[in-house]
């Protein structure tokens, strides 16, 4: 197929090309110099012999038959790191989104999909389909528990459409699924600074594997139904939990489905800074002193590069470094804006193509190496997921990832034991909470 | 001088900006016969190029050439530089404007300043060199570089902390903490903006990592880490361990070609030619083999001799690899990896000691501000507009524009430009040509001969630059004992105004027929002696100087005995010399002011009638029957504007203009002469076989070029097979194979860049791509390719490559090897197959019609450039005197060159050249007589075999065997470098001043110290 002749014929016609540039008339496409920088930034450069530049190229030249259905575009990550670099700005991920849809939707990954569409099973917009009464029962349930079982703890709160609230708290479904325990650390974090927040019963879950299916509509609808779910309430405030994918796809659902709303849509991060600044939350990094546990972070695409920049980025390292330690946090390079996907955005980790997401994975797992540090910290589920896959997979279980919650509450002295899943035995009883 | 208001045209000018393209407008201007004040909000002049190590494509040293050019500028009696001032407002009109200026102070008076340095030694304060890139430190009293120009100190306010030291040294009594912002006022007639441009930042490409890591440096960075004056003193060395780099990778296009990290557009023209000059010179200084790679989009050599140079550099082992890098990583250590992507798709990663970005030119700040201040036109790039068909003209009457103020451009083009600016600036002030200008009554010369030599000796202690390491009472008393001396003494500056004058009193009272100064060096120095000994009747060359600080004080400042005893030597020397210095007489001869152009296309045409307008006579010849040579075969200017009109209009007032005298079908047979008196006789060949014998004091070649007809691609066999000026006539008489046309392609380099012609034809990648956006125009919904090799669209012509991709155009690009096949099938269909570059599949395309972007040749004129005797390089175009600072010059002096004879350049650059001749003639003709000979080669013809050494070693093709069989060195010609003198056999020939008898003298002198 390499060598096959491109017939360029007088009647023929572009006819993706032309309809993407017209559906994206800001996205430079017809600018391409051909120069490489995508390719040469792309961690999926090489995967089924494609890369960027290619794909952009066989788009131009009108090769529509041989790009349809093609397995690549679900293993570009639309990560955007090809146009941060590209000279012309041209918007790589927006013709991939669109290349996804040349794809029948039944026959788009089944993974993705399934998610897509459990998503839109009921209310709650949970790619697990987790109905809203079962989240309600989850969230109390642990609520009840750590109240009786954890001293000090017993005026804890997990509000559920609590009208007038500050803040409206998405919560991606994996841990009310299937590891519950781990949404107690934020809701201790939440309660030591006085924060005035509330889950919703509907439109809580904070996934959106539409966007990843390239499904506008039912991105839109979910997004939409969070949203709503939020102004029912009256909150001032969308906090996206430390989740990259769903927050870019409330972030950007917003703008580019015309969603309207006064709403604050702001990342975790941003917060979780923003109240160590003000004392509120009196992290200390004492703990790790003399233990020297090596931190670095991962910058998710979908929080820094695609939407809040390196500002976010630097909160980030701000917050790091105020838990564990200026020395003990080593940075990965490239960073921040700039940073690689690590191969878990873009529906990567529900495409079924597992061993490409490992391959893409690799120069992520480098640049972990290179830092020797044994825990990632990553605020981001996707991310969180992938690069613990990677640690295991490429590093033996040199390095594992772990969320910031777990170890801001590490740092705060509030980090129960079995609140440490992610944590290794270096870690499993340091700092843990007085008990009287 | 004229009063404004009076509406009276002044005969005076101002530049704003004195890099190279204001130094050149400057000069030609006072040289022509006008009062030229320069204004440069620096302290000294020079402006960018003087920061650079060396120039492509002939690798010469930027300072070493600009260096003269800076210190005639210096010394120029009309010529007021008005540094480290801002122009404020320009009131008034063409002809009558007033300029208020912003004086900013300097703290140490320039005029009283004689750059001992004293002041510097003693600063206390470190600040931060900008000169070198901030890669070095410097004083709070500081001067740019040696060589600046006004040589004089500055005192650095923001950083001096006022502690007095410097007054205490300063026995010039320069020191003026005092010294505040003033404003002044000077009248001008015209004014030629030349404030040049920024150099990009490239802090805002955080993937590059510039802002963090040391050994990632800018292109101008490495220019001072290459130089020998630079904060390494030319060492290769990195900043972050001043390690040596084995390995170094250049990143092309930083700040360039760019939408995303700058607002940069355009091309910025210059930073391919200079990355490969710099792998050239870092491989020449790295004492092991150097691994030099250039990361790069487009190789746009497209100048003169620069593909040659590109080959060269591949020849010598660069790697230029096709590829723009996304990240440039720290590799631990300073050294820094890039992972990479080739035109194939192969992943690579490299590591590289050392990276250096070629950043881009970008509109200075302060250009900007002025330009709004003064009321002159931006363009969409932020530089100054202007129009392809009045090339130099901005937006206000009587305002002009040179350099990279107009956009990103070369120093030849610069300086081309600038004399274009100069003869426009000047065009309509010739009625006060010589008004304001100054000149110098001198007494006419005694008559020494048969004299015994008296020779006067003074020493200078330079403030305490040779007296506080030499002592200089004793080389004065060692000097009283020495042959012919008659007359001692030392000053404390032998330069200073009171001790000319005092030097003139003693010549007279005490007879001293020869002078020699011991003092600093004759580059700066000489002519200001010279020109005193000369006020009291001496010829200038009884002189000579004894170089005792630069090459004794300064370097020898730590062994003060030796440093008087080698002082002792060199004045020894001197005197000795002295003992045998004859004067040289100059003879001024008379100018014919008129100007012979040859050559009636555009650029001829528009020589012609700019040398009319200013006054003087033209003569145009032209062998065809016809004005306006090949423009009758373009549709538009690259920005879009219609050269037919422009062309009649040129062509009828060139027709009509009572100076110009236009000989049709008419060629050049014989031409005789030298600068300002050449006499040429042309032969009418319309079958008349008239006569005429011409006289004029210069002369310009515009003998042309014509487009390649091609033997490649069908062409001649198919009839939809064109060239571009078969396109523009096919466009212009709307041809239905046109419009009908449904796919196009066009074929770039067609007789360019081959074994044949290893050439850029410079000008067909803009033609084609203005071309294919006319197709585009006609008919949007056709299909079309462009088939390249590299797109050359230099400057902001890089819009019209952006416009055509946005409109759709496909571009393909090929290897020579691998060069695109046209066939044409029975039914006469076209197919053409080339190979994807980035598919690495062949694309089968069936076009309609093809273009081939043709070459330009040089029109052949092998005879007519004989009689003239002008070189032409191995593809047929003429050879300037220097490709850097003489690009409209012949070696020959008054012959110029203009246009395509020169070699292949777009419409808009041919106008400018041909004015730039227009003002490089005024240089000669605007005198009434041209004082030659002095230092020049002399033949003693008894001594001469006519062996032709002489003829074939000189650079400027001087001397020519005469009709009495030995060899001819006019003195109006000759450059006095004195190589023909060292290579004849016989010894026939001699350098004056510099003679055998003189040189044997100073070594003597030098063998039998006492």
């Amino acid at each position: 197929m390499g060598e096959a002749a491109i017939k360029i014929e007088n009647d023929r016609k572009s006819i993706f090309f032309d309809k993407v540039k017209e559906l994206l008339p800001k996205a430079n496409l017809s600018l391409c110099l051909t120069c490489g920088a995508c390719a040469s930034g792309c961690p999926a450069t090489g995967l089924e012999n494609m890369d960027p530049r290619k794909f952009l190229r066989m788009a131009v030249l009108g090769l529509d038959d041989e790009i349809t259905e093609h397995p690549w575009v679900w293993m570009c990550s639309m990560c955007f790191r090809c146009t941060y670099a590209c000279p012309m700005e041209i918007n790589i991920a927006g013709l991939i989104y669109e290349a996804r849809k040349l794809w029948p939707r039944e026959k788009r990954p089944k993974g993705i999909l399934g998610s897509c569409d459990m998503a839109l099973k009921n209310m709650s917009c949970s790619a697990m389909g987790t109905p809203e009464e079962d989240f309600r029962f989850v969230v109390q349930d642990v609520l009840a528990e750590v109240r009786e079982n954890q001293p000090g703890w017993e005026n804890l709160e997990a509000p559920i459409d609590k009208k007038g609230a500050h803040f409206f708290l998405s919560q991606n479904s994996r841990e009310p699924v299937t590891e519950p325990e781990e949404m107690v650390p934020l809701w201790k974090i939440l309660h030591l600074v006085g924060a005035d927040w509330t889950y919703s019963c509907t439109g809580w879950g904070g996934e959106n594997y539409c966007m990843f299916l390239a499904d506008d509509e039912d991105w839109k609808r979910i997004t939409e139904m969070s949203i709503k779910s939020a102004m029912n309430l009256d909150c001032k405030v969308y906090l996206n939990t430390e989740c990259g994918h769903s927050t870019y796809s409330v972030w950007m659902g917003q703008q580019r489905h015309k969603i309207e709303t006064e709403i604050e849509i702001a990342p975790m991060v941003k917060y979780y800074a923003k109240w160590i600044r003000e004392g509120k939350l009196k992290v200390s990094s004492d703990w790790n002193k003399d233990l020297k546990v090596k931190f670095t972070v991962q910058d998710p695409c979908n929080q820094i590069r695609k939407s809040f920049g390196d500002a976010l980025a630097d909160d980030l390292r701000f917050i790091t470094t105020a838990c564990v330690g200026e020395e003990n946090f080593t940075d990965t390079y490239p960073n921040k804006s700039n940073n690689y996907c690590c191969g878990g955005g873009g529906g990567y980790l529900q495409s079924g193509y597992k061993d490409a997401r490992l391959q893409y994975g690799l120069l992520k797992h480098n640049q972990i190496m290179a830092t020797d540090a044994s825990y990632v910290i990553t605020p981001c589920h996707n991310c969180h997921a992938q690069i613990e896959e990677l640690g295991q997979h490429h590093g033996k279980g040199k390095y594992r990832a772990v969320h910031l919650w777990t170890i801001i509450a590490l740092s705060l002295g509030i980090l129960a034991e079995n609140e440490r899943a992610y944590l290794g035995p270096d870690l499993i009883d340091v700092n843990l909470p007085k008990t009287e | 001088m004229a009063n404004a208001s009076e509406n009276k045209t002044i005969g005076s000018v101002m530049v704003v900006g004195a890099g190279v393209a204001g130094i050149q407008a400057s000069l030609d201007m006072a040289n022509a016969g006008y009062y030229v004040h320069l204004v440069d909000n620096s302290p000294s002049i020079g402006g960018l190029m003087a920061q650079l190590d060396k120039t492509f494509p002939t690798n010469d040293c930027a300072m070493c050439v600009i260096s003269p050019f800076l210190v005639e500028v210096g010394r120029h009696l009309n010529i007021n530089i008005i540094s480290n001032s801002e122009l404020e407002t320009l009131e008034g009109e063409a002809g009558a404007f007033r300029a208020t200026l912003r004086n900013n102070p300097r703290y140490i008076d320039a005029e009283k300043c004689t750059a001992c340095g004293q002041c510097r030694d003693v600063c206390p304060v470190t600040a931060v060199n900008e000169f070198d890139c901030n890669l070095d430190l410097r004083k709070a009293t500081y001067i740019k570089y040696p060589q600046a120009v006004p040589l004089a100190y500055k005192i650095d306010r923001n950083t001096c902390i006022g502690c007095g030291m410097c007054e205490k040294v300063c026995l010039a009594q320069a020191i003026f903490y005092d010294d505040k912002v003033r404003q002044t006022t000077i009248e001008v007639g015209a004014v030629v903006l030349a404030m040049g441009n920024d150099v990009f930042n490239p802090s805002a490409f955080d993937t590059y990592n510039y802002a963090n890591h040391p050994n990632v440096v800018t292109s101008l960075e490495f220019e001072r880490i290459l130089s020998a004056s630079g904060p390494y003193k030319g060492h290769l060395m990195r900043p972050y361990d001043r390690q040596i780099p084995e390995k170094i990778a250049w990143m092309q296009c930083v700040g360039s070609r760019d939408i995303n990290r700058a607002d940069n557009s355009y091309c910025s023209s210059v930073c391919y030619m200079y990355s490969i000059k710099q792998t050239l010179i870092a491989k020449e200084h790295a004492e092991m083999p150097l691994d030099t790679a250039v990361f790069y989009m487009d190789m746009r050599t497209y100048g003169k001799e620069f593909d040659k140079y590109y080959m060269r550099a591949q020849d010598g082992g660069v790697r230029f690899i096709r590829s723009r890098v996304h990240t440039i990583e720290p590799a631990g250590d300073g050294d820094l990896k890039i992972r990479y992507v080739r035109e194939s798709g192969e992943l690579e990663e490299e590591t590289f000691n050392m990276v250096v970005l070629a950043v881009g030119l970008t509109p200075s700040k302060d250009a900007e501000a002025l330009a709004k201040r003064i009321g002159i036109d931006l363009n969409a790039h932020r530089y100054a507009k202007t129009n392809d068909l009045s090339p130099v003209s901005t937006s206000r009457k009587g305002v002009y524009v040179c350099g990279t103020f107009q956009g990103p451009k070369d120093i030849p083009q610069s300086v081309m430009e600038a004399s274009a600016a100069a003869a426009q600036a000047t065009q309509n002030l010739s009625e006060a040509r010589w008004t304001l200008t100054r000149t110098k009554e001198l007494p006419p010369e005694k008559d020494f001969s048969g004299q015994e030599p008296r020779i006067g000796v003074f020493v200078c202690n330079c403030g305490i630059n040779i007296g506080g390491v030499a002592d200089v009472p004793a080389v004065r008393e060692y000097a009283r004992t020495l042959p012919n001396v008659i007359h001692v003494e030392d000053n404390l500056f032998t330069c200073s105004q009171d001790t000319q004058e005092n030097i003139k009193k003693v010549i007279v009272e005490k007879g001293i027929n020869r002078v020699v100064v011991a003092s600093c060096s004759p580059r700066t120095h000489e002519p200001l002696f010279q020109e005193t000994i000369r006020e009291t009747g001496l010829n200038r060359y009884l002189f000579e100087m004894a170089n005792i600080r630069d090459q004794n004080t300064w370097v020898h400042m730590h062994n003060p005995e030796r440093a008087t005893a080698k002082a002792k030597d060199l004045v020894r020397m001197a005197v000795a010399k002295a003992a045998y210095v004859e004067p040289l007489q100059q003879v001024i001869l008379e100018v014919k002011p008129a100007v012979l152009v040859v050559g009636g296309g555009v650029a001829g045409m528009e020589a012609a009638l700019g040398v009319a307008r200013q006054g003087y006579q033209a003569y145009l010849v032209e062998r065809s029957n016809l004005l306006g040579g090949v423009a009758h075969q373009l549709r538009l200017t690259w920005q879009g504007e219609a050269v037919a009109p422009y062309l009649k209009e040129l062509i009828e007032n060139v027709q009509n203009h009572e100076r110009i005298q236009v000989f049709l079908e008419t060629e050049v047979t014989h031409t005789t002469g030298t600068i300002g008196n050449f006499i040429t006789t042309i032969v009418s060949k319309n079958g008349s076989q008239k006569t005429a014998v011409l006289e004029h004091g210069a002369a310009i070649l515009a003998t042309g070029g014509k487009e390649y007809k091609p033997t490649e691609y069908l062409y001649g066999k198919h009839p939809n097979v064109l060239t571009h000026f078969d396109l523009d006539q096919a466009i212009t008489e709307e041809s239905g194979t046109l419009k009908n046309a449904k796919m196009a392609v066009f074929i770039q380099c067609v007789g360019s860049r081959t074994a044949e012609r290893p050439y850029c034809s410079r000008v067909c990648c803009t033609h084609s791509l203005k071309s294919a956006l006319t197709l585009k125009k006609m008919n949007p919904e056709m299909k079309i390719f462009i088939v390249y090799r590299d797109i050359r669209s230099y400057g902001f012509r890089e819009d019209l490559y952006k416009e055509a991709r946005e409109k759709g155009v496909q571009f393909v690009r090929y290897d020579p090897e691998n060069p695109p096949n046209l066939t044409s099938d029975e039914q006469n269909n076209l197919s053409l197959t080339v190979k994807d570059h980035i598919l690495q599949r062949p694309l089968e395309i069936k076009p309609d019609i093809v273009i081939l972007a043709a070459a330009i040749l040089a029109n052949e004129n092998k005879k007519f450039f004989e009689i003239f005797k002008v070189p032409t390089n191995s593809d047929g175009f003429l050879v300037e005197a220097h490709a850097k600072l003489r690009p409209v010059d012949f070696g020959s002096e008054g012959l110029f060159l203009a246009g395509l004879a020169h070699y292949p350049k777009s419409l808009d650059e041919s106008i400018a050249q041909a004015r730039a001749a227009v003002s490089r003639t005024m240089n000669i003709v605007s005198k009434k007589g041209i004082l030659v000979g002095g230092v020049v080669a002399a033949v003693n013809s008894d001594r001469c075999a006519a062996c032709l050494t002489c003829v074939r070693t000189c650079p400027y093709h001087i001397p020519r065997i005469g009709e009495e069989g030995y060899a001819i060195i006019e003195p109006a010609e000759c450059h006095g470098c004195g190589i023909c003198v060292s290579e004849c056999p016989g010894k026939a020939i001699s350098l004056q001043h510099f003679t055998d008898e003189q040189i044997n003298a100073k070594t003597d002198a030098l063998f039998s110290a006492a």
